[in-house]
């Protein structure tokens, strides 16, 4: 199992490298430069070429790049160019906010999306089944900007309930939550209530009704334990999803956050602040999947021996 | 099963069948847009901007007092088109990498999937707002967009449709036989695995008509005039309080059509007894 | 979502709202859209200063609505006749936020400061600062300059500590920005919101100010926020105090509300639509004239901007005098000179409506940048200029790569934008030939439009030579049809009458410390 687990953060250093030089390449890409937001319009080349050699953005991209991941790799994401911060500091200020959005939208998706998924199975096939999975599916097929400001126009301007926009308050959250959330909710109730149609089809489930159980004790006794399985891997596979996948509902909250960090940047071509966002949500996306992994191996003793 | 019996099986189901009447109308309206629309998707009107519904405008008008109705027709054709188009190159292109890395396994199996796997890492939409920022807005650089995004999820599943039926006895036996590499990949393995990608990709059509929506809120799908049903709704959201059918119209089409797409493809796998397959990428 | 959590979360939300609310004479403020993410307070070296700027800085000398100047840092000037020196005698009693005195000598270390900067231009004719005495400080000039009062009121001018902007280097204007306005900064997070606090200090406001004395408001919080339609059920909703800028679109539906009050002043700013006249077929005279006169600026003012503002048919705004230009070379709505021009030019009508001249379709692009106001334009524009027989192909960008497709010079053809400035030199900005490409997105390059040029922006000596002057200058762009005029917007802000009581008349020429000075807060 250690052995397994060491062995798998090995491999995640050459993944880092090609992401590194992949998100690098990416950001050069972009047309304009963040020497454009510097200067007034219409200034003349010699002062680009100053600025551009007091930023380092005259030398060759492979310098630059070899600079940049030298530091990257001692933890040092270079200084913001045109927010003049330290890379990290931003990230750091606004990793609080992605984190509260993502893991309480995880947690509702999981809470919600598992209760509702379970209840489909327990009554599969019939209308509630049908009506209560057909909604969910409706409500996470709209587009997140349009449930967003429907949410807003329904709970805050009509309800008054919660404030319209922001991250000053945590009742903030809520619309936020329930806008990234029920995306989530969808995923996991169907995943949710296949794997319970599935394992109740299974042999021992059978045994188990032969020997007489109730079909309630069954399902909360040992269903419910081999049924999460799925939902398990499906949560590590969401940690980019937490981190900047809500990059739409941030915007229109106007809360701050690691997607609004990154997009703003990239507006501005501020390439120091780009790459490191994209680095951290990449390896974070990685790590992630591993810990996913390492639980369902936790879970599963067939799992744990393949990977032995 | 055949999949060309399988589509006509679940389009009887209790759940397909409604699916598939609304999807055969969409592609329908899709087609014909141009002879169904009553007004020309850009005839503009200042002096008849915002109107409701009536028996002139079905749908009503938006702020240009263009016909709602005819925009959402040939907003289908411009949302399924995107969609369909990037969605199919993103499949063949997972089919690609998928089926060479599963089939020649090694080092070439993790150089791909490596590369693979960094697509994957990131949420689709911020590889999107990536790629148009590189390329600059418009129909193409969504579809290379959506294009990209997605097709991680195909070459994962192609690989492992590859990979499970390598092992299988008859494919053995046809290597046995001296079959060389491109028979057996093309012949047996690639065909043999198309149906769960196809069907996955069905799904992700869906994902995909959303993710065009999405990009046009921020203004960088379809250029204005045309209508995609996403730039219709970002359009729109400046209107929503004094003409909410601007919106309203728009996100309806997207919710009725990615519902039946979904609901049309669940009955699709169920079928096809697919589902275990879809599973392993 | 299941019941029992709905409960706790309304609950829950219920406490924290009557914990949370806002303690008396605190108020939000928010400003959108294109002020968002204005990356620094630092006056002297920004290319875009947010309307908080404002509050924290003080300028020598204040522009009102009328284009008079009022004495601020400065309290009286005087200069010599041959323009060639000018006196500022300073206000006594005047100190930083940091404690430091406001004084001549900072004066002479503030004007050098601008050289090599992106705002250099504002001093460029200022050959030295002599300092007379404590407060009295004299302008030694290289060139006369009859704009210098101008510059010197504009928002770049507000005047940082000496001491934190040295120590500061440069991070002065991100982790602190030190003035000596109304109100001091307290933090600023870019993107998201800077909250400033009252200046007790303060007894310096100017004449455009009942109250000279500190602000009545304690802290403002300035909250950026993207979105124009969440930005306006913020303030419906109570969540925001006052909004800088409105956009039209949400006009009648503010005006419904009893509890906030929407303001109307004098605009700033000119919608327009440059034309490439290096890009073949603009390059003819004749087709630039024909997609000038195919904008309807009437149609668009009433439709699409419901009356609010003006319409444009110059380049400048209307409210200055060298925007009065000769009748004849206003450029309006006229659609049949439109086409009988294509048709002179041998730009035949074809079965479609789109014109064609040897095999070719009359095609041009048709550029604007993000943003709701421009696109919800340009579609607009595109369909009028399809109704004269262009077909125009719409490509909206955002703002930093339209400009580095200005840039290459070859690429566009026609864009819709905007700019916002207060004086004739913006002519000079956008249609000087050295600036081809840009700013000059016209690629305007004339022989005469150039001896006009060096007239208007180095002979003039006296304000009216130099109004004569931009007149001529202005009224030959309008011949050549450069650009196609559109729409001049008013300045909308709104506020909750709530909360807020503002004087009836805004002095000045935006929504600045003046005004929030007056501000009176209710609870």
């Amino acid at each position: 199992m250690l052995g397994y687990f060491v062995r798998r953060l090995i491999m995640l250093l050459p993944v880092f490298l090609a992401m590194s030089a992949i998100v690098f390449l990416i950001v050069h890409l972009v047309p304009g430069d963040p020497i454009d937001h510097m200067l007034q319009i219409g200034a003349s080349a010699e002062r680009r070429q100053e600025l551009a050699a007091k930023f380092g953005l005259d030398r060759p991209l492979v310098v630059q790049y070899a600079l940049w991941l030298k530091a990257a790799l001692t933890g040092d994401l270079g200084e913001a160019i045109i927010l003049k911060q330290p890379v990290v500091d931003l990230i750091l200020a606004n990793l609080p906010y992605s984190l509260a959005l993502g893991l309480s939208a995880l947690l509702f998706s999981t809470v919600v999306g598992v209760s509702v998924g379970a209840a489909a199975a327990y009554f599969a096939g019939s209308w509630f089944d049908r009506v209560v999975m057909a909604g969910i599916l409706m409500g996470s097929m709209l587009p997140s900007f349009w449930l967003g400001l429907l949410m807003i126009l329904i709970f805050a301007v009509e309800l008054g309930l919660f404030p319209v926009s922001g991250a000053r308050s945590w009742d903030a959250l809520v619309l936020p939550v329930l806008t990234v959330g029920i995306g989530g909710v969808a995923l996991i109730a169907r995943v949710t209530r296949a794997a319970f149609v599935e394992v109740a089809q299974q042999d021992f489930v059978t045994l188990l009704h032969a020997k007489g159980l109730t079909r309630r004790r069954i399902f909360f006794r040992h269903l419910v334990r081999h049924a999460l399985m799925p939902v398990v891997t499906i949560l590590g596979l969401k940690v980019g999803w937490i981190l900047g996948g809500a990059v739409t509902v941030e915007y229109v909250f106007a809360r701050p956050g690691l997607g609004s960090l990154l997009i703003t940047s990239l507006g501005q071509r501020d390439y120091p602040v780009v790459q490191g966002c994209l680095l951290m949500l990449g390896m974070g996306v990685m790590l992630g999947t591993l810990v996913g992994d390492l639980a369902q191996a936790a879970m599963d003793p067939r799992v744990r021996d393949r990977m032995s | 099963m055949a999949i060309g019996t399988a589509l006509l099986s679940a389009a009887r189901t209790p759940r397909g069948a409604p699916a598939a009447i609304v999807l055969v109308g969409v592609v329908f309206a899709a087609i014909f847009a141009d002879r169904l629309a009553p007004y020309a998707y850009d005839m503009q009107s200042l002096m008849q901007a915002n109107l409701p519904p009536s028996a002139a405008h079905l749908l009503g008008t938006d702020e240009f007092g263009r016909d709602l109705f005819s925009r959402i027709l040939h907003g289908a054709r411009i949302s399924l088109g995107v969609a369909v188009t990037s969605i199919g190159a993103s499949v063949a292109l997972g089919l690609v990498f998928g089926a060479i890395a599963g089939y020649a396994g090694g080092w070439a199996d993790r150089l791909l999937m490596a590369v693979v796997d960094l697509t994957w890492a990131f949420p689709e939409i911020l590889i999107a707002l990536v790629l148009i920022a590189i390329l600059g807005p418009g129909l193409g650089s969504t579809a290379v967009a959506i294009t990209v995004g997605y097709m991680a999820q195909f070459a994962r599943l192609a690989r492992a449709q590859i990979i499970a039926l390598k092992g299988e006895t008859y494919i053995e036996a046809t290597v046995g036989l001296g079959a060389g590499h491109a028979h057996i990949l093309l012949r047996h393995l690639v065909p043999n695995a198309l149906t769960p990608v196809l069907v996955a990709g069905m799904l992700a059509t869906g994902d995909a008509i959303v993710l065009e929506a999405t990009l046009g809120y921020f203004g960088l799908g379809a250029q204005p005039p045309l209508p995609s049903w996403g730039a219709m709704m970002s359009a729109g959201v400046g209107q929503m309080f004094l003409a909410p059918w601007v919106i309203v119209f728009p996100g309806l089409a997207i919710a009725i059509t990615v519902v039946a797409i979904n609901l049309y493809g669940d009955a699709l796998i169920d079928a096809l007894q697919i589902r275990n397959r879809l599973r392993e990428g | 979502m299941t019941l029992p959590f709905r409960v706790t979360v309304l609950s829950a939300a219920a406490l924290l709202g009557a914990v949370v609310s806002a303690p008396a004479q605190e108020v939000t403020f928010a400003i959108t859209a294109r002020e968002v993410g204005t990356p620094s307070y630092n006056p002297i070296t920004a290319t875009r200063l947010n309307s908080a700027n404002s509050l924290i800085y003080d300028r020598l000398v204040l522009q009102d609505a009328d284009q008079s100047f009022h004495p601020s840092l400065a309290a009286s000037w005087d200069q010599t006749p041959d323009g060639m020196q000018w006196t500022f005698k300073l206000r006594p009693g005047v100190k930083f936020h940091d404690g430091e005195p406001f004084n001549a000598k900072v004066i002479e270390w503030w004007v050098p400061k601008f050289a090599g900067t992106e705002n250099a231009d504002t001093v460029a004719k200022v050959d030295r600062v002599e300092v007379v005495d404590d407060l009295t400080v004299r302008f030694h000039m290289k060139a006369p300059d009859p704009n210098l009062l101008f510059n010197l009121a504009s928002s770049f001018m507000g005047i940082p500590s000496p001491k934190a902007y040295e120590a500061l280097g440069d991070k002065y204007g991100v982790t602190a920005a030190v003035g000596t306005g109304p109100f001091k900064m307290e933090k600023f997070t870019v993107g998201q919101q800077t909250v400033l606090v009252r200046n007790d200090d303060f007894t310096w406001g100017s004449d455009l100010s009942v109250n000279r004395g500190p602000a009545k408001i304690k802290k403002i919080t300035v909250r950026e926020i993207p979105e124009d339609s969440t930005a306006f059920l913020e303030l419906q909703t109570g969540g925001v105090d006052l909004l800088y800028t409105v956009p039209v679109d949400f006009m009648p539906r503010l005006k419904a509300e009893k509890s906030v009050k929407v303001m109307t002043i004098p605009g700033t700013e000119i919608v327009y639509m440059p034309i490439n006249t290096q890009s073949a077929p603009f390059t003819d005279i004749k087709v630039r004239a024909a997609a000038a006169y195919a904008i309807d600026q009437k149609s668009i003012w009433q439709s699409l901007y419901g009356g609010v503002g003006n319409t444009a048919n110059g380049f400048l705004i209307s409210s200055l005098q060298e925007a009065k230009v000769d009748p004849k070379f206003a450029i309006s709505y006229d659609p049949e000179r439109s086409k009988k021009l294509l048709d002179e030019a041998g730009w035949k009508v074809g079965p479609d409506g789109i014109r064609a001249k040897d095999g070719a379709r009359l095609q041009v692009k048709l550029w604007t940048s993000n943003g709701t106001e421009f696109k919800r334009l340009v579609e607009v524009v595109q369909s009028q200029l399809k109704a004269v027989g262009f077909a125009a192909d719409i490509t909206i960008f955002d703002a930093s790569t339209i400009n580095a497709q200005y840039k290459k010079k070859t690429e566009h053809q026609l864009a819709v934008r905007s700019y916002s400035w207060t004086n004739a030199d913006i002519i000079d900005w956008f249609f000087a030939a050295r600036r081809a490409g840009y700013p000059n997105v016209s690629l305007f390059d004339d022989p005469k439009a150039e001896e006009l040029n060096v007239t208007a922006m180095t002979k003039s000596r006296t304000w009216d030579e130099r109004v004569a002057n931009f007149k001529a200058y202005h009224e030959y762009i309008l011949s050549q049809y450069a650009f196609a005029p559109i729409y001049e917007p008013a300045n909308v802000f709104a506020y909750s009458t709530r909360r807020l009581k503002l004087p009836e008349t805004i002095r000045g020429t935006r929504l600045t410390s003046q005004t929030i000075l007056d501000a009176q807060v209710s609870n």
